[in-house]
């Protein structure tokens, strides 16, 4: 008997008593609010798992022979140094890394397994530096690194910030343990001039590293990271720092030293005269050279051509093993025999 | 027949009766802890566990005692319980519990200390101050919010700060805004309403005239002037009405002004007249007051519930009324039970924190892992961390006391590490899973109210979703508790047969509609058709015996009743329209059905009727009424007839009355009439026994004495109203009896068959008595022919005891035949009232309950309000059956509420049943696409959502898992930490919202044809604990797919982690949009848009976020979706993450396949080519 007043107060989101009072409360008919929109209902019929599995291995085979002939085509010379460069007779690696005296040049000598194409990729990579790691991603300062205005903004930098008590610039950890080790290369007698031009992002060069900013009270710390940079040249231009500053994903990783523009053949001998600078010994990582050629998958690596052919090939077992159920336990689709209180009635 | 017992007035629920007395206290502070006010008894009930014993056992003493009376007598004084009751309804009015109404003075009424709020009513629960810091601080009563609120605080700890600020609260931010969104708008359209009502305008008087105002200024104590078809603004006591007797009708029922105010001028009455009321309550059916009439002689005049009018009902057929505030505002009945929405959880809800604490076991197996490796790690290196470029332990610059940067020695960085941990994980714990139901909910709900099925064409209401919270328990119910009248049946009562004097008139062939000839008076409604016989004795037969009886018959069903006839004009002017208005269906199909036979009631005083008898209009005087009250079962008045005579007409329900009859005055029409009840009852019908008895002038003076002095205490009034009434009621002659037609509602007897069907069982629980209850179960195909019935209706404890025994023994008797559980005997039981009490008394409970599971249908008869609840109790204590209770009137308010899922049917009777349900409509029909169409929808949907939401992110926190195992163990993250936190909210949150409120698993057709498909909610088939397992598999190996896919292809390359961050991002998204496209079951565009929609909207998100220079990770996604790579590996793993899962389907729904499933594929081939045949098939197996 009070139902006005709980209609018209109650408010209720179940209660549609606030719409407009009408003739009658009936709701209006609409495919939508009786949830009878057209819609299609896709059903997994034998047919379609069948063409389903054929398709996928019909796509993947291909790609992954496609991926594994890139992968093979690519030619790629790995050469670790960090041990071989270290005067035989030094027990003390680290000592000899720190002692800033003893000269670091050290030459190393390879060989070109394969005719290598221009333009031929120079990379370090590093073994278990973990450039991911929290403490080291998170040590950087990318307005400092923009803005010249910014350049005191070194608050996400420690323990890098300041040295002497003015702010580095390029504050942070990542900047300070730029790679330092450097790379020349000699064939037939011939210096390969290596390309250092364009290595890092474009888009790293024009917005994120500022062309007026330039390294400030770098490297004067009490402990040095690794490069130290030329003051006269703008962070934009500073093209190792900012590859290096690009932190990688993963523990092992390369990083573009540079590019050879000049074809190798197999069975040239190439020496390298490098500077082994950066300290990897204090946490037993390893340094490697790589030289390698590119195609449109990158560096060499089997991995995906393999996994495409393994997933086509299990698709098409899957198609076949399915075939084969589908025949022996074949199920008329829709068959109310099959509904449960069909299945086992009393009377038969 | 116990046809009071349904009557919405004399039986108000219990609960409502608790209230204002003993429970007064204990509902006030159960109002704060549950936030339902309504339903004090209720929660009272539920909450033992919490509460517990004390209160429960005190609940059940008085559910006990209410059916323990013994059937007849009632001389016998009140129980607790009539205690109680009279406490409710008389109670007794103290001074310092009573209110003073000084009639049109309210600046005296509401002078200090009394001060009653005035007309307006508010029930916004905020604010514009207070929104924010009331919504927050309800909203973090979720603890997983809590648990958010706590992780985000600590990532703010400068060694935990794994997130930036910003990025860290947004999340959370994030729910709670659009949380807070949406109760803003909830409340903003109360508030609205609430303006609305307050602005409307009365008339009130002021300086003696009546001049409108709006309601919100109208105060207690001031007179009010409601015109016919107004609203009634606050609960007034009538002061006077156009009618000249002094009736008012509000709604259905009637009301009076007291003789004494009804002659006085309204305006008359200031200061001479003051109103002592009880306080506000939740009452609705009680009143207590006196009327003070100050002028001349002191007076003192009872007012009951009949002399007040409440806010919400509208005046009805009533030129005027004027009456004076005693109520006022959020004071007034009605907003004093207006307890907004039941707060209940649902099962699923429940069943999902099981499943929760698993993700926070492997949430904290994940956190244990990582800070025990990070720990060997840090061991492993020590030596190593001060010279590492990428740890460079020690801080050169500032001198603090170890020289460390942010170091702090092993054990300290393991509690780091786990701390952050957590909160790197924290989403395996889905924060948007709440809100994301609360949306699915609600849009659920507004398709449900939408539903043109489930409108109701004859009494215009639509669905009504009052419980926001428990949509999917409606998909999986096993036990439908239902109330009779009102619920299955019309409550639409029409005369059917009569038998006077022992002498059945029930012949249909002799029936014929009344004739229209000369009469006069036309009943408006309820055309009655006649007896020729009767109208022939009535007419002629003169002074037989015989002839005399029927007289006094019809004239008993005249004059017996509180209708109040309504003349009006016809097209006709020489005929009247008589409009019968009354609480009581049964007394309207009484009085009609005098009516037709020449016993016209034609006006109603509150001092005297007038009948046309016959033709000749004759006057009587009621000189006294006992009102219908449930315990003594009967009404009775007191008649002064023209001839002088004094005499007393009783009527009431059968075992009542014959308990006052006097049987050796007519034992041969004694005996023929019980046979005449019988068969009336076998039919279905509702019976009434007339009896009456001459009082000589002694006898009455005895009894007006008694009755004015009952009628004025203050003490116990009811108890000693009951008293008088049973000291005269006794003796009695029998008249006769009479039998009326309850109709069936529209569609009940399909409507129980497809429950029935789809697995649910039907109890039905009514007052009326066993034949009666027994025949009506067969109209509507509870009972059925081929049904073993177990009767259990015992007079004394030990009988009780034996029938249980018998019944378990035959149950397992026939159990033991027939094992196959397919071809086994249906059983019902029938149990009635008593016998529940015994049972209840002797805690038999067990054994009833056997009995009862065993058996397909049971039929509860003659039961009370209270025990209603009890029963649902019995199976919900014992089993863990969702059940949904039914029924319209009061007296089945404590079943709704007991019940997991109580359903009001919004009809005739009041609202008290809409009110406190979780849901309201208008059919019992409805039920059937309720629960087949809509719950299986909502349990399906939402069952998937639930664990949709658990894995997708799961998926994501495995994916973040595995890159923490390669960067030394600390946290970091390759996914840039906003995708992180969008992730759950912004990238997958709107497809399987969407997918929740659209996907339909089958067609509304299908799943009607086929109820068994109901089955599936019951069988919880949608959730459970392996689905979440394979769900967690599916999860692991897709998050593997996703991370060692890319890592491996870009092992030892020039890849950086923003760069592998984006396609890890874009690769999951896509994933677990796509593990959703494959589940979803109907496409329309919206389910395209959203799904496609969200992988589309990530992308841009992804590129916004790569497009802020000042971010590492600038440009990232743009060179690395340059590379063909990126393609190559995010086919690669979309399709290996996919294709265990697409393999488990592709066998499950082939050949594992489950009922939907099959009839999913009947759904589709019957859309492309309609066949019929399986529809022929189906019923032959249906019937099998």
């Amino acid at each position: 008997m009070n139902g006005q007043a709980a209609g018209s107060s109650s408010g209720g989101s179940g209660d549609g008593g606030a719409a407009p009072r009408r003739n009658t409360r009936k709701p209006k008919y609409s495919k939508f609010t009786q949830q009878e929109l057209p819609a299609c209902k896709p059903i997994l019929t034998p047919k379609w798992v069948i063409s389903v599995f054929v398709l996928v291995g019909v796509i993947f085979v291909p790609i992954g022979l496609v991926s594994l002939m890139a992968s093979r085509k690519v030619v790629e010379i790995v050469d670790r140094y960090d041990d071989a460069c270290v005067p035989p007779n030094t027990t003390d690696k680290l000592a000899y890394i720190q002692n800033p005296t003893i000269s670091k040049n050290c030459t190393r000598t390879l060989t070109v397994p394969k005719d290598m194409d221009a333009p031929i990729f120079v990379y370090y990579q590093l073994d278990n530096f973990y450039q991911n790691h929290r403490r080291y991603v998170k040590s950087r300062s990318d307005t400092q690194l923009r803005d010249a205005s910014k350049a005191n903004d070194t608050s996400t930098c420690d323990p890098e910030s300041v040295a002497n008590g003015t702010a580095i610039v390029p504050c942070g950890l990542i900047a300070w343990s730029t790679f330092n080790d450097t790379y020349g290369f000699v064939h037939n007698s011939k210096n390969l001039t290596v390309d250092k031009k364009d290595i890092s992002w474009k888009s790293d060069r024009e917005h994120k590293f500022g062309s007026d900013v330039f390294p400030k009270n770098f490297q004067k710390g009490p402990l040095i990271g690794g490069k130290t940079l030329d003051p006269n040249i703008p962070l934009s231009q500073q093209e190792d720092l900012i590859v290096w500053m690009r932190t990688a994903a993963l523990p092992t990783f390369r990083k573009l030293y540079g590019r050879i523009h000049t074809d190798l053949k197999k069975g040239d001998s190439i020496t390298v005269a490098l500077e082994n600078n950066y300290n990897t010994y204090s946490f037993s990582g390893k340094k490697k050279l790589v030289l390698s050629t590119s195609t449109w998958l990158g560096g060499k690596n089997d991995f995906l051509g393999l996994a495409y052919l393994t997933v086509g090939g299990l698709c098409f077992f899957l198609a076949f093993a399915f075939t084969l159920l589908y025949l022996i336990k074949p199920r008329k689709l829709g068959d109310n025999n099959y509904l449960s209180w069909n299945r086992n009635p009393a009377g038969r | 027949m116990d046809v009071p017992a349904k009557l919405p007035d004399p039986v108000p629920s219990p609960i409502l009766r608790h209230s204002p007395s003993s429970g007064s206290a204990m509902s006030r502070s159960l109002r704060s802890v549950v936030d339902m006010p309504s339903v004090t008894f209720a929660a009272d009930m539920r909450s033992d566990s919490t509460r517990g014993a004390e209160s429960t056992a005190s609940s059940f003493e008085s559910f006990r005692r209410a059916g323990s009376r013994p059937v007849p007598g009632v001389a016998r004084l009140p129980t607790r319980r009539s205690a109680s009751e009279r406490a409710g309804s008389q109670r007794d009015l103290r001074d310092e519990d009573a209110r003073f109404v000084y009639i049109n003075d309210a600046a005296r009424t509401n002078a200090p200390p009394a001060r009653f709020p005035d007309n307006s009513v508010r029930t916004t629960k905020y604010s514009v101050l207070t929104f924010i810091p009331r919504n927050l601080y309800e909203q973090f009563h979720r603890v997983a919010y809590v648990y958010f609120l706590i992780l985000a605080a600590l990532n703010q700890v400068p060694q935990l700060g794994v997130f930036s600020p910003v990025a860290s609260v947004l999340p959370l931010a994030f729910v709670l805004g659009v949380t807070a969104v949406k109760d803003a708008y909830e409340d903003w359209r109360r508030h609205r309403s609430d303006k609305n009502e307050n602005n409307r305008t009365a008339s009130v008087m002021v300086d003696g005239v009546f001049r409108p105002k709006p309601w919100s200024d109208i105060h207690v104590g001031e007179l009010v002037r409601v015109v016919a078809n107004e609203t009634l603004p606050c609960d007034m006591v009538l002061v006077s009405t156009s009618d000249p007797t002094g009736v008012a009708y509000s709604n259905l029922k009637t009301r009076y002004a007291k003789q004494e105010t009804l002659t006085t001028p309204p305006e008359q009455l200031a200061g001479a007249a003051v109103i002592r009321c009880e306080r506000p309550n939740r009452n609705i059916y009680g009143f207590t007051a006196n009327l003070e009439l100050e002028g001349g002689e002191s007076r003192r005049i009872p007012l009951g519930p009949s002399n007040i009018v409440l806010r919400g009902c509208e005046l009805k057929n009533t030129a005027w009324a004027v009456g004076v505030v005693v109520y006022a505002g959020r004071e007034t009945k009605a907003m004093l039970n207006n307890a907004g929405a039941p707060s209940k959880r649902s099962r699923l809800e429940t069943q999902m924190n099981r499943e929760t604490l698993f993700l926070s076991a492997i949430l904290v197996a994940l956190c244990s892992v990582v800070a025990a490796l990070s720990g060997v790690w840090l061991r492993n290196h020590e030596h190593d961390l001060e010279l590492a470029q990428f740890f460079h332990k020690k801080d050169y610059v500032s001198d603090d006391g170890n020289g460390n940067y942010n170091y702090y020695g092993i054990a300290a960085q393991i509690v780091f590490a786990f701390l952050m941990a957590v909160i790197v994980f924290q989403i395996m714990i889905p924060i948007s899973l709440y809100i994301s139901m609360e949306l699915v909910r609600l849009g659920q709900a507004y398709f449900m109210i939408r539903d043109t099925n489930l409108y109701d064409a004859s009494s215009d209401t639509r669905f009504q979703c009052r419980s926001l919270n428990i949509n999917e328990d409606l998909g999986q119910v096993r036990c439908v508790f239902s109330d009779k009248t009102g619920t299955l049946t019309q409550n639409k009562m029409e005369f059917r047969c009569a038998s006077i004097e022992g002498v059945d008139y029930s012949d249909i062939a002799r029936q014929q509609p009344v004739g229209e000839g000369d009469r006069i008076w036309v009943p408006k409604k309820m055309p009655v058709s006649v007896d020729r016989e009767i109208v022939e004795l009535l007419r002629n037969g003169g002074e037989t015996e015989q002839g005399r009886h029927a007289r006094e018959f019809f004239l008993a069903l005249a004059t017996c009743n509180t209708i109040v006839p309504l003349i009006l004009d016809g097209p006709d002017p020489k005929r009247k329209i008589i409009d019968y208005q009354g609480e009581s269906p049964d007394e309207q199909a009484l009085v009609s059905a005098a009516a037709a036979y020449g016993f016209v009631l034609v006006e109603r005083t509150s001092g005297h009727i007038v009948i046309d008898v016959l033709g000749e209009k004759q006057r009587f005087d009621v000189l006294g009424l006992h009102e219908f009250d449930s315990d003594r079962k009967r009404m009775s008045v007191i008649i002064g007839c023209p001839d002088k005579t004094v005499k007393l007409f009783v009527k009431g329900a059968d075992n009542s009355m014959f308990g006052v009859i006097d049987k050796t005055m007519n034992p041969d029409v004694v005996r023929a009439t019980e046979k005449h009840l019988h068969a009336y009852s076998s039919l279905g019908l509702r019976t009434l026994v007339i009896g009456m008895r001459e009082l000589s002038q002694e006898e009455f003076q005895e009894w007006q004495m008694a009755y004015e002095k009952a009628s004025t205490a203050l003490l116990g009034r009811g108890g000693l109203l009951r008293g008088v009434a049973a000291n005269i009621e006794r003796n009695l002659r029998l008249l006769g009896a009479s039998g009326i037609e309850d109709k069936l509602q529209d569609g009940v007897p399909e409507a129980i068959e497809k429950l029935r069907q789809a697995g649910i069982k039907v109890w039905v629980l009514t007052g009326d008595k066993q034949e009666t209850a027994i025949s009506i179960g067969f109209s509507c195909k509870l009972l059925t022919r081929e049904m073993t019935q177990i009767v259990i209706n015992s007079n004394s404890r030990d009988s009780c005891r034996k029938s249980l025994d018998d019944a378990i023994s035959m149950v397992n008797k026939l159990r033991s035949l027939s094992t196959d559980s397919q071809a086994r005997v249906p059983l019902a039981l029938v149990i009635d009232g008593n016998s529940l009490v015994y049972i209840f008394d002797t805690d038999h409970e067990d054994k009833l309950f056997e009995v009862a599971i065993a058996c397909d249908v049971v039929l509860c008869c003659r039961v009370a309000p209270l025990q209603k609840a009890g029963i649902v109790d019995l199976i919900k204590k014992r089993t863990s059956d969702m059940t949904l209770a039914i029924g319209d009137g009061a007296n089945d308010v404590s079943m709704i509420q007991m019940a997991d899922v109580g359903i009001g049917i919004s009809g005739q009777e009041g609202r008290q049943a809409v009110m406190a349900s979780d849901f309201a409509m208008g059919q019992f029909r409805f039920l059937v696409p309720l629960l087949l169409v809509h719950g299986h929808w909502n349990y399906q949907r939402m069952g998937y959502m639930i664990l949709y939401n658990f894995y997708r992110n799961a998926t994501f926190v495995f994916v973040l898992f595995w890159y923490v195992l390669h960067t030394g163990f600390t946290l970091t993250t390759a996914i840039t930490e906003w995708s992180s936190v969008l992730y759950s909210v912004i990238y997958t949150a709107v497809p399987t919202i969407v997918v929740a409120i659209l996907d339909k698993d089958l067609g509304r057709r299908t799943l009607l044809k086929y109820p068994q498909l109901y089955g599936a909610g019951q069988r919880e088939e949608s959730y459970n604990l392996r689905l979440f397992i394979f769900f967690m598999i599916d999860s692991i190996w897709q998050s593997l797919a996703v991370f060692f896919i890319p890592y491996l292809a870009y092992r030892k390359s020039t890849i950086d982690s923003a760069s592998l961050g984006d396609l890890w991002t874009l690769a999951v998204v896509i994933l677990v949009n796509i593990h959703l496209a494959m589940d979803v079951i109907r496409w329309n565009w919206i389910t395209h848009a959203a799904i496609w929609g969200s992988i589309v909207a990530t992308l841009i998100c992804v590129m916004v976020i790569d497009s802020i220079p000042i971010l590492p990770g600038f440009w990232a996604i743009y060179k690395v979706m340059g590379t063909g790579l990126f393609w190559a590996l995010l086919l690669a793993v979309i399709v290996v993450g996919m294709v265990p899962h697409f393999v488990a389907k592709a066998i499950r729904e082939h050949f594992l396949p489950n009922d939907i499933q099959i009839a999913r594929e009947m759904e589709k081939s019957q859309d492309s080519h309609d066949v019929t045949h399986p529809e022929v098939q189906m019923n032959t197996m249906a019937r099998a």
